[in-house]
């Protein structure tokens, strides 16, 4: 049960990442060059659209890139 | 020690592995003497007696600088979170010194992944152990893993079906470093997932322990990354911890993996498995991996003492059928 549960989390990881760490990174890295994000979004909403999915195709990928 | 036997009879079994053991049916000496590379055993025997008593010379010596190395850089990767989050050091500063803690931080670890620094046993032997914890920890590989998936290495070195660095090979450096970030993909068996699964394979107390330090540091690496960034330092954590450690992890593949092994296929003889090369980076930069072979053939010659162990051994190696002619 536990082991299983831990090994769900480690697949999901990549996903995780994109939301914990990527969407966040692109929304300071915004500011810390001043720059908006477009369509009028926030810098997080924005990291988050990037961050998201990206984690996402890496988790069915297995893959970054 | 834990590397496996080592000892004379050991090596001379090995090494006459492929030597007839009853008298040739044709014309041939009753008692076949040659060996695969034309020695006698005799010669052998002469060699290997030189070969160690050269040797002998260079293993152990002063050892506490790679003790000040990896606490006292652990104490300052540490430090520099508060202080790039303060302000107080510039993150281009604080990302060239993480990666180089990152990258160094396997150098003493390793030494202690032989128990150079403490043998098991000695009372000293505790400051071994914790070099080797706090050492890798920067790049988020645990000590036990660490020690545990080296010592496979030396043991089967270039095996493909049991070396864990195997997956490391590449036909050139250029490949060799893609293939240290496509290895750490997240659906790739290399690197650290390939480690993880012959763990689970071992099935032994030791590598269930590992298992399971990996498990919680990697998510306390996850952990630590996702709250600095959701609080606002995200800069600094991919500078100061997740950037190093790639970097850190990538060159210590190249260097300590690929460079001194390629080729692997079919090299898996005792003077065959490591290579010696020159370094475009020179010594010190490659991480003394130009002579890693002293290190394969004796691993208690610290990390340091290679070059000047290598030097020493030269001639005999030369014999032996070790291609000298790099350094």
């Amino acid at each position: 049960m536990g082991q299983a549960a831990v090994k769900g989390l480690f697949r999901w990881m990549p996903f995780l990442f994109g939301i914990g760490f990527i969407a966040p990174l692109i929304a300071q890295s915004l500011a810390w060059w001043d720059i908006s994000a477009p369509f009028g979004m926030s810098r997080i909403a924005f990291g988050l659209l990037i961050g998201a999915p990206w984690g996402l195709y890496a988790v069915l990928r297995g893959r970054w890139i | 020690m834990a590397d496996g036997p080592i000892g004379e009879a050991h090596v001379l079994d090995r090494d006459f592995a492929g030597v007839e053991a009853f008298a040739p049916a044709t014309d041939r000496p009753a008692i076949p003497l040659a060996g695969p590379d034309g020695f006698d055993r005799h010669v052998r025997r002469d060699l290997r007696k030189q070969e160690q008593a050269i040797a002998r010379q260079f293993m152990g010596g002063t050892m506490w600088p790679y003790v000040v190395a990896a606490w006292g850089g652990f104490a300052l990767w540490v430090s520099l979170f508060p202080l790039t989050m303060l302000g107080i050091v510039p993150l281009w500063l604080a990302f060239v010194v993480s990666c180089v803690l990152a990258t160094g931080g396997y150098v003493t670890s390793h030494e202690a992944m032989h128990s150079n620094i403490a043998r098991p046993g000695s009372r000293y032997r505790w400051i071994n152990e914790w070099v080797g914890q706090v050492s890798t920890i920067p790049i988020v590989f645990p000590f036990s893993m660490a020690r545990l998936m080296h010592l496979e290495h030396h043991y089967h070195c270039n095996d493909p079906q049991k070396d864990p660095d195997y997956n490391d090979e590449a036909p050139n450096a250029l490949m060799a470093w893609y293939k240290t970030w496509y290895n750490r993909q997240p659906g790739v068996d290399g690197s650290i997932h390939a480690y993880k699964r012959i763990l689970q394979q071992m099935g032994t107390p030791e590598a269930a322990r590992s298992l399971k330090e990996t498990m919680w540091l990697q998510l306390f690496f996850m952990a630590a990354l996702f709250t600095m960034a959701w609080t606002g330092y995200a800069i600094e954590a991919a500078l100061v911890w997740w950037l190093p450690r790639h970097i850190g992890l990538s060159y210590i593949r190249f260097y300590l993996s690929w460079a001194p092994h390629h080729p692997r296929a079919g090299k898996t003889g005792r003077y065959e498995n490591t290579y010696v090369f020159k370094s475009r980076l020179g010594h010190v930069m490659s991480m003394c991996m130009q002579t890693h072979i002293v290190h394969h053939l004796y691993p208690n010659i610290p990390n340091h003492r290679t070059r000047a162990a290598y030097f020493a051994l030269k001639p005999v190696l030369e014999q032996r059928g070790v291609d000298i002619t790099k350094l």
